[in-house]
């Protein structure tokens, strides 16, 4: 994926559809967004997350033992790999999920101020770390991430332009 | 047998009901799928799960056409 896309959200929303769909999900979730980040590579974003050792492998396997880790909460002791897989839906056209929601509303918020629809992936990433209370909070705590850190990094590129 | 859920720890509740209805929806796509592949008929498989033939249609029809399972009409 080219680094000098002006606009990746369309991009961005694009690749977290398909997240969404290889994960049987009906909306798409942060943590889509944050696998499709991830997936650009080339982006300043995406550098980040993976100078963290946040891999879209990395991203996976935090969230399948974040999954793990709640069903065992509920008395569940299952391995996510094990699990049976059912044939994703190609063909369905995923909604935004209220955490994607979330994520869009934090990030238009971080400073700088923005115009409309100029938002790039380091604002994005900034939006999606911008909370410990999320799928992708919780999976990222699992994988032994300093959330805080990676969030006050994301902001203080942001700050200096880094789109 | 221990408390199910700390009542200290909402938050790890509340992330248990996330993990309960994935695990929920991840079954109901592979396992309807498995039956339909076994040859049963919608409405044997929404008379398992207490809902209507037309729901589970709904829900999952294009999916396993689009995956290739043979259905039956009924």
């Amino acid at each position: 994926m080219p680094s000098d896309v002006k606009d990746v959200r369309a991009l961005l929303v694009h690749g977290a559809r398909d997240e969404a769909r290889r994960d049987g999900s009906r909306t798409i979730e942060a943590e889509h967004v944050l696998l499709a980040l991830a997936a650009t590579r080339t982006t300043p974003a995406a550098r980040m997350l993976a100078e963290a050792g946040l891999t879209e492998d990395a991203i996976r396997a935090a969230l399948d033992r974040e999954w793990e880790q709640g069903l065992a909460v509920a008395g569940i002791a299952i391995r996510i790999g094990l699990l049976p897989m059912a044939t994703p839906d190609h063909g369905r056209d995923p909604h935004i999920g209220e955490s994607t929601k979330l994520m869009f509303k934090r990030a238009m918020e971080a400073p700088p101020k923005i115009g409309a629809g100029r938002i790039g992936p380091t604002r994005i990433l900034v939006g999606l770390l911008d909370t410990d209370r999320s799928r992708v909070a919780r999976a990222l705590q699992v994988a032994g991430v300093d959330r805080a850190a990676l969030r006050a990094k994301a902001a203080a590129a942001l700050a200096q332009g880094v789109r | 047998m221990t408390e199910l859920v700390d009542p200290e720890d909402p938050a790890a509740g509340l992330a248990a009901v996330v993990a309960l209805r994935r695990l929920a929806d991840r079954l109901e796509d592979s396992q309807v799928e498995q039956a339909m592949r076994a040859g049963w008929s919608w409405s044997e498989v929404a008379e398992v799960l207490g809902i209507t033939r037309q729901a589970v249609h709904k829900k999952h029809a294009r999916r396993l056409v689009a995956a290739g399972v043979a259905l039956r009409r009924r």
